[in-house]
């Protein structure tokens, strides 16, 4: 029997209207990796929160090394020798690594920083972990795989012996992720216990030794991996059998070209050229993926073509017109709608009603206005009553702000508010990002109709997954150009990783 | 040219320290994430409080250290309301201007019976406050970029929740520097004393504002806004010499003409500090 290093008994945790964690009990031991699976919501993330200390629990004990421990902040957990690697990075971007890794338990030489002794400290750290960063580069300079990197370092230079990981991987490529299995491997190997928090089975299989499934903020079961299979796994998540997979049914094109993309150019916010001539067409009946690692010009080239970029270069056109950098509501009238990758900054309004945000965009039109000033309230009801009943969301009411809805709803209320203008062209940029099985199934299903109905979809995601199995052609975009278009099944995962790391040199 | 003479420079390095102080406490304040404009009445109370403490007691030194307290009061008062009352930093600055000199016009009829002003009273020599002021300036640009405490202050007003989950008390930070840009403002109202022999309401004139003026054009960091200060207060001797040459009316007009177009450079390019102005608040549950 392996020694326990974490022990959590009945932990309940509710918020006001919602009871995220219904006693659940946790038990974590030394040396292994333990998956936390389970769906959005599921109470995966609440519950190592409150290892962490950032919440309270409202019932329930923990027990740390044997002993029963309050963990009244992040702290706390820290000095017990708990870490925790969030989703969102506790960096500060303008710092460098050093800085950022010192803060709190810096050392000194008489009032002054010791950058040396701290630099030997990261050092000694990379080394063991095989954790490779410059500890002089400043945060905001780093990939968001090498700033997750950097957490992991923090949190081992703080003297974690216990390890959280929410989500890890979600926010990286596959080469990366096959580097941060390595990692956690060498976590393991020191005897150090690792939470690793997923939603992929397939990741959970892969690197964990045991895992427990979490649903609706109760345990399902905690089973060790080699006894688990990905079906299982996910009867246990959802309660029931799911599909993984869509497949898009054979349609075929007419040829004609809905969105056509000819030399485009456009700087980054630092205005350098992020996106270095870049020409594709878009056919009716087709998904056009978008392939490649983050920050090589994709957000730019999706920005250059909504109309919230000005193109330094190149064409857009939809349909037989030509919309080089016009403004976004000319683009919808043309049949162009763009469903963003943050649904917070760009495709909602966090604090507006859910009716508010159905028809935004649309609010001018005389449908839900009178002139400039007056709404019609009753119109913009009924039909956001509408959409939320054809798109099933799950809305407390009409008239609650967004942000109360889940990541699922949002996304379905945006794909609700922009399909429903039965666009010609839909720009989607990872629209699945942080939703769960049901969520992703409903995303894919809804574009699958768009196409079946004739629509032409750009879509622009990471996982390379979801690329290879919704598109009829694939793009791989590598430092601002596209270095490859093959159909689907021409070319095999391996292959189109390459590309994404490479480019063009990876085909010799 | 005889209007550039040594001399000018020398009184420019006088006319830049009330700014450069004020910079330095609004850096300190604005690096921890606190707004505060309540400068110019915080210097005005340090200005007031060392001419009624000398004018009664005649210790130019006590009066010193009087302005500084009462300035890290009224820094103390402003930190309470914007950083555990969560007011906007902005009304709470003002406010403390307002009230600041409401209170000056009130002192100064209650204790000599005049309007806004006070007789002379027994000052220090100002250049000891010149040369407090340059040690306290290089002082700090070491104590923010190269101390365990300047890297903590830093985060706080970057990314309060990672200071936070660091151990750092975000509030009790925030208040210090606040207390501590009181203090600096306070001192810079002495400092106005000490160069004038007496107390005027309108004696800051707008140093307070053009400090943080000059902390933005120094991009957060003591030094180049110590710089930028020198700059103000050069533009303000040079036009007390052109006033021989040209209509005071206009001359009067260069330093803070000379704000408004530098700021006009300068504002957007400044890094300012991530979570400056927004209130902190605690992971619930």
């Amino acid at each position: 029997m392996p020694a326990e290093a974490v022990r959590m008994e009945g932990i309940v945790k509710r918020f006001p209207g919602v009871v995220a964690n219904a006693g659940i009990d946790f038990s974590l031991h030394w040396g292994e990796v333990h998956g936390l699976l389970g769906e959005n919501g599921a109470g995966k993330t609440v519950l190592m929160s409150i290892l962490y200390g950032l919440y309270q629990p409202n019932q329930g004990r923990i027990f740390f090394r044997g002993k029963e421990t309050k963990i009244r902040s992040p702290h706390v957990a820290i000095q017990l020798g708990i870490g925790m690697v969030h989703q969102h990075f506790m960096l500060v971007p303008r710092l460098t690594v050093l800085e950022n890794m010192a803060v709190g338990w810096e050392p000194r030489i008489g009032p002054l920083l010791d950058r040396r002794a701290m630099r030997r400290r990261i050092e000694s750290l990379i080394s063991d972990y095989g954790l490779e960063v410059d500890p002089d580069a400043r945060v905001e300079e780093l990939s968001v795989g090498e700033q997750q990197r950097v957490e992991i370092l923090k949190a081992l230079y703080r003297g974690a012996e216990v390890l959280i990981l929410d989500e890890p991987t979600a926010v990286l490529v596959e080469q990366e992720v096959e580097a941060l299995f390595s990692t956690v491997r060498a976590l393991k190997e020191q005897g150090k216990a690792v939470v690793f928090i997923t939603h992929k089975l397939h990741e959970a299989l892969e690197i964990c030794d045991r895992i427990t499934v979490l649903r609706r903020g109760k345990n399902v079961g905690t089973l060790p991996a080699s006894e688990a299979t990905e079906e299982r796994l996910a009867e246990m998540m959802v309660g029931r059998e799911v599909v993984f997979t869509v497949t898009p049914e054979p349609v075929s094109s007419q040829g004609q070209v809905l969105l056509s993309v000819e030399g485009l150019q456009a700087r980054d916010d630092r205005g350098v050229p992020a996106v270095r001539g870049v020409s594709f067409e878009v056919y009716d009946h087709e998904i056009l993926g978008i392939a490649g690692v983050q920050g090589n010009g994709q957000k730019e080239l999706v920005e250059a073509i909504a109309g919230l970029r000005q193109p330094t270069g190149g064409r857009v056109r939809v349909g037989e017109r030509e919309l080089t950098g016009q403004s976004p509501s000319k683009l919808a009238a043309q049949g162009l709608v763009h469903i963003p990758e943050d649904r917070h900054l760009r495709g909602l309004i966090l604090t507006f009603s859910v009716e508010e945000n159905a028809v935004l965009g649309r609010h001018r039109q005389p449908r839900f206005a009178v002139g400039p000033w007056a709404q019609r309230r009753r119109a913009i009801r009924i039909y956001a009553q509408e959409l939320v009943e054809r798109f099933s969301v799950s809305v407390p009411s009409l008239s609650a702000p967004v942000r109360t809805l889940s990541g699922g709803n949002q996304q379905r209320l945006i794909l609700a508010r922009e399909l429903s203008r039965d666009p010609q062209v839909i720009v989607a940029v990872q629209p699945t990002r942080g939703l769960d099985v049901g969520g992703m199934e409903f995303v894919w299903e809804q574009f699958l109709e768009a196409r079946r109905n004739g629509a032409g979809i750009l879509l622009v995601s990471m996982d390379l997954d979801e690329v290879m199995m919704l598109a009829d052609r694939i793009a791989v975009m590598y430092q601002g150009e596209i270095v490859a278009v093959v159909r689907r099944g021409e070319a095999t995962k391996r292959e189109l990783g390459l590309l994404m790391l490479r480019g063009k040199g990876a085909v010799d | 040219m005889e209007i550039l003479s040594f001399n000018l420079f020398i009184s420019a390095l006088r006319l830049a320290t009330p700014i450069a102080l004020v910079a330095l406490g609004e850096t300190y304040s604005e690096r921890a994430g606190v707004i505060n404009v309540g400068v110019e009445g915080m210097a005005l109370a340090g200005a007031l409080t060392t001419a009624v403490v000398a004018y009664f007691t005649g210790w130019p030194w006590l009066a010193l250290i009087a302005a500084i307290g009462v300035g890290a009061l009224l820094g103390a008062l402003h930190a309470v309301w914007s950083v555990y009352l969560r007011a906007d930093h902005v009304v709470s600055g003002a406010a403390i201007n307002l009230l600041v000199l409401g209170f000056a016009l009130f002192l100064t009829r209650v204790i000599w019976g005049w309007r806004g002003t006070s007789p002379s009273a027994p000052t220090m020599n100002a250049w000891i406050l010149v040369g407090v002021g340059l040690f306290l300036i290089g002082l700090s640009q070491v104590y923010i970029f190269r101390t365990p405490w300047g890297l903590r202050l830093r985060v706080v007003g970057e990314h309060p929740r990672a200071a936070d989950t660091a151990g750092i008390n975000v509030y009790r930070t925030r208040l210090a520097y606040t207390v501590l840009n009181g203090a600096l403002c306070g001192l810079a109202g002495a400092f106005l004393f000490n160069n004038l022999g007496r107390f005027t309401d309108g004696m800051v004139g707008g140093r307070g504002f053009i400090g943080i003026a000059a902390m933005v054009v120094g991009n957060y960091r003591p030094l180049p806004a110590l710089a930028a200060a020198y700059l103000f207060g050069f533009v303000d001797a040079l036009q007390m010499r052109l006033q021989d040459y040209i209509p005071s009316q206009f001359s009067l007009m260069l330093p803070y003409f000379l704000t408004v177009i530098v700021l006009a450079g300068f504002l957007g390019k400044a890094q300012v500090p991530k979570a400056l102005g927004k209130p902190y608040v605690k992971e619930q549950g």
